[in-house]
Order: C-alpha cells, then sequence, then structure tokens
C-alpha cells in the first residue's frame, strides 16, 4: 500500500522530467545520434559491405556459378549416357535377337541337312546292302551249283567205280556217260 | 551525463533494484576530446568485427578449392542459403546485384549481435564513482563505462546500416523503374482497375500512395529502432539477470549470475539470429516491392 502510495505521489514528477527531457533534447540526440558517430558507422559498413562483395561473396559467386555448371554439363552427360545406354541395350537386343534368329535358321538348316544326308546314305547303305545281297545269293547259288555239280561228279565216280567193282566189268565210256547222266538227272533237286 | 535519458525512466526510491539494469542508452567515447568523439566503444568493436570479416572472407576464398572442405565449405554453406532467400524474394534478375548487400547486412549484423554476448562485453570497462578504478567490473550501484559496446546497440550503425540501404534501394528502383514508374507504381491504380472505376478511385489511390510515401520515408527508423531495440533490450536483461543477487553475499552473487542469465543468453542467442534475418529479409522485401513492375504482378 505504502509502495503505491508512494508511487502516485512520484509519478507527476517522473512525468514532468521525461516530458522536460524530451522538449529538451530531440529523440536522436537521446540516443547519441550525432554525425561524426553516425559517419563512423556509415564508413565502417561500406567497408564491411565492399570488402565482402569483393574478396568474399564474388570469388564464391565464381565458383558456384562453375560447380552449377559443371553439375549441369554433367547432368547432360548423364543423359546422353543414359540415352545411349539405352540405344545400347536396344541395339544390342537387336543382335541377340538377329543372332538367335540366325542360329535357329542354321540349326534347321543343319538339321534339314543332316536329315537328308541320313537319307541319302540310309539309300545308299539300303541299295548297297541289297547290292550285297544279291551278290552273296548270286555267290551261294553258284557255290551251291559247283558243290551239286561236284557232288553228282563225285556220286557218279562213286557210282560208277561201285558199278564197276560189283559187275566186274569195265565199264566203257558211253556206260559210264549214262550212268553220270541219269544219277545227275535222279538227284537233281 | 552518461546515464543521460535512462535515468529518467528508473523511479529512484520506489523500487528495490533498477527497474533497467544501467545499460547506457548510447555508445560512450573513449576519450572527452571532440575531435575523437566518433571513437565511441561501439565503433571500436564495429572496427574489429570488420577485421574479423576481412580476416573470415580471405580464409573462405583464398586457395579456394572447387570440392570446398573446412571453412570454406562452411562460408559456401551460408553464402548459398542466403543467395537462395534472396533469390526467392526478389526474383532471379535482380538477386545477383542485391544479393552482396543483403547478405552483408546479415552476416554483419548476426556477428555483431553475436559478439555482443561474449563475456566481457559491456560489462568490462573504465570505472566512474565512487570507485575511481581504471577497469572495473560492472556493478548496479556505480556506472562502467564498457570497453566493448555490441555495435548493434548503438543507434548510430543500425540507423547507418538503415540509411545506406535506403540509399541503394532509391538508386536500385529508379534505374529498374524509372522516376515516372516509381510515381505510377506509388500513386497509381493497383490491381489492374481502368476506365471509369479507375477515375474514381484515383483520389484513394492517391491517399494511399501519400501514405506509402510516408511508409518509406519511415522504413529507415523502423528497420534500425527494431534492430536497436531488441539487442538494446536484450543487453539490458542480460545486465538485470546477472545483478540480480548482487546484494546476497559473494558466493550467492557469483552462483546467480552464472546461472540465471544463462537461459536468456540461449534467448539472445536466437534473437540475435532472428534480428538479423529480419533486417535483411525486411530489405530483400522492400526491394522486392519497388522493383516488381505492374505486368509482373499481374501474373
Amino acid at each position: 500500500m505504502d509502495f503505491l502510495t508512494s508511487l502516485t505521489a512520484k509519478m507527476p514528477t517522473f512525468l514532468a522530467s521525461a516530458a522536460g527531457e524530451a522538449s529538451e533534447a530531440s529523440l536522436f540526440e537521446k540516443f547519441g545520434v550525432n554525425w561524426p558517430k553516425f559517419l563512423a558507422q556509415v564508413l565502417l559498413f561500406l567497408i564491411v559491405y565492399m570488402i565482402l562483395s569483393k574478396f568474399a561473396f564474388k570469388p564464391i559467386m565464381v565458383i558456384l556459378e562453375e560447380r552449377k555448371q559443371r553439375i549441369a554439363e554433367s547432368e547432360e552427360n548423364l543423359k546422353k549416357i543414359a540415352a545411349e545406354l539405352e540405344a545400347a541395350d536396344l541395339k544390342r537386343g537387336e543382335i541377340i535377337s538377329e543372332a538367335n534368329s540366325r542360329a535357329e535358321r542354321l540349326v534347321t538348316e543343319a538339321r534339314e541337312s543332316a536329315e537328308s544326308v541320313a537319307e541319302k546314305k540310309r539309300a545308299e547303305a539300303t541299295s548297297e546292302a541289297a547290292l550285297i545281297i544279291a551278290k552273296a545269293r548270286e555267290a551261294g547259288e553258284l557255290e551251291k551249283n559247283q558243290a551239286m555239280a561236284e557232288l553228282k561228279r563225285d556220286f557218279g565216280r562213286l557210282v560208277v567205280d561201285t558199278t564197276g567193282k560189283v559187275t566186274g566189268k569195265v565199264l566203257s565210256d558211253d556206260d559210264q556217260e549214262t550212268i553220270n547222266r541219269e544219277i545227275s538227272a535222279q538227284i537233281s533237286l | 551525463m552518461i546515464q543521460g535519458g535512462l535515468d529518467a525512466l528508473i523511479l529512484e526510491g520506489l523500487n528495490p533494484m533498477p527497474l533497467l539494469g544501467k545499460v547506457s542508452l548510447f555508445a560512450e567515447p573513449f576519450a572527452e576530446a571532440k575531435i575523437f568523439g566518433w571513437l565511441t566503444n561501439s565503433v571500436f568493436v564495429a572496427a574489429f568485427i570488420a577485421l574479423l570479416l576481412l580476416w573470415a572472407a580471405r580464409k573462405a576464398t583464398r586457395n579456394a578449392q572447387r570440392v570446398p572442405t573446412g571453412f570454406q565449405n562452411f562460408f559456401e554453406l551460408i553464402v548459398e542459403f542466403l543467395y537462395s532467400q534472396v533469390e526467392q524474394i526478389v526474383g532471379q534478375k535482380l538477386a545477383p546485384r542485391v544479393f552482396p548487400l543483403l547478405a552483408t547486412i546479415f552476416i554483419y549484423v548476426a556477428v555483431a549481435n553475436w559478439f555482443g554476448l561474449l563475456p566481457g562485453i559491456g560489462t568490462i570497462g573504465f570505472g566512474s564513482e565512487p570507485t575511481k578504478a581504471f577497469l572495473t567490473l560492472s556493478a548496479h550501484d556505480h556506472h562502467v563505462v564498457p570497453l566493448l559496446r555490441p555495435p548493434t546497440a548503438d543507434l548510430n550503425l543500425t540507423l547507418g546500416m538503415a540509411a545506406v540501404f535506403m540509399l541503394i534501394w532509391v538508386y536500385l528502383t529508379v534505374r529498374e523503374t524509372g522516376v515516372i514508374g516509381f510515381i505510377k507504381h506509388t500513386f497509381g491504380p493497383k490491381g489492374g482497375i481502368k476506365g471509369a472505376l479507375g477515375m474514381v478511385l484515383v483520389p484513394i489511390f492517391m491517399f494511399v500512395g501519400v501514405i506509402e510515401i510516408i511508409s518509406i520515408a519511415l522504413r529507415p527508423v523502423s528497420l534500425s529502432l527494431r534492430l536497436f531495440g531488441n539487442v538494446f533490450a536484450g543487453e539490458n536483461l542480460m545486465h538485470v539477470m546477472s545483478g540480480l543477487g548482487d546484494k546476497a553475499g559473494a558466493v550467492v552473487s557469483f552462483l546467480i549470475s552464472v546461472l540465471l542469465p544463462l537461459p536468456t543468453f540461449f534467448l539472445e542467442l536466437l534473437v540475435g539470429g532472428l534480428q538479423a534475418m529480419v533486417f535483411a529479409l525486411l530489405c530483400a522485401v522492400y526491394i522486392q516491392l519497388s522493383t516488381t513492375h505492374e505486368e509482373e504482378e499481374d501474373h
């Protein structure tokens, strides 16, 4: 309570003092603004501005710009490389596809050729076998005939010898001939 | 003399502690001689920051490599971030021209704001009555002229920066739209209104133009006072927080002066960056507003 009473009592004095000071000095003066200090600060700010502009921001901006360009170039190159890769992939696909079809064609051709050769060989083998068989048959027949002829001859001789020994007479050539002929006729199968 | 108008705001005798920390409202000169009147603790720190930025710029760009490392990488990160922000606001055409100015404003203000948070800045300085010590720590029962003061807590700097920006703004606006274009842009009918309706609305648009001119004229003041106010308030807050335990004994006072300002410290880190961004972005918006052509706005 005492505090409030004291405050109320002193408030007019305080306000009067503040108003008096405000009228005596301008706002800028009260804040200590004057030309020498102001110009000193302006000069310092301008120096900082010029120094930073020339020695800091300019070189850094140049580096940043260079880097931006390099990044843009790299991106452009990347796009080119991607396009080239895509084209190469496409081409590779085409080549593989072409190679596949060619290989397929070759395999087909080889298969067809092999089949044709096999067929030909088979036919040749068949005809050759047939020929061999025919020749064998002919030879067999010939051998059989020869054997038969030899058999007949031996048998005839045996009969003639036997007949000669049984009858005790020497058979003439005509008799032998006749006996041989009859035996041949009877043995003929 | 040093406390100036600030004392008028303190109701001495009523409050157990000052309403505001005893941070001077303005930067104080090192010497009494009038010829060195400009050399204040704020100008001294601003010059130091200028040198610091020069060193940083040299470090970042000397032997700059295509593949950045270390500080160059960090600097490029800031530059790229700021450039994209500026480009989004002012457009591709103007961005390369205004970027150095806006980036300088941001970096300079941010570094100045955060520099003020370093220990000793605003607290170590020349003592005055009653201690008369040459070098003393800040206390709340006597005044200390700080050796170093955050430059953005000096209206001369914020106003100077805003004034430089406004001069460049005028140059850019006249270059982009021409004097006639600027007058038409400010006082002419907006929103594509033409014909009879446009003629009827001419007085209203003229009035709006006058308000716009007043608003433009007040921009340097609003820009500078916003930044100054925020940083100055932060300084005061830190002083008050650190001085709350001054009368509670050495150990408690020490603990309080370390622990209590800690949350405020982080708040001030945030405010410092935020105010730098606000200042730079507002400048970018002012440029965009005055240099955008009517036909561009329509699209």
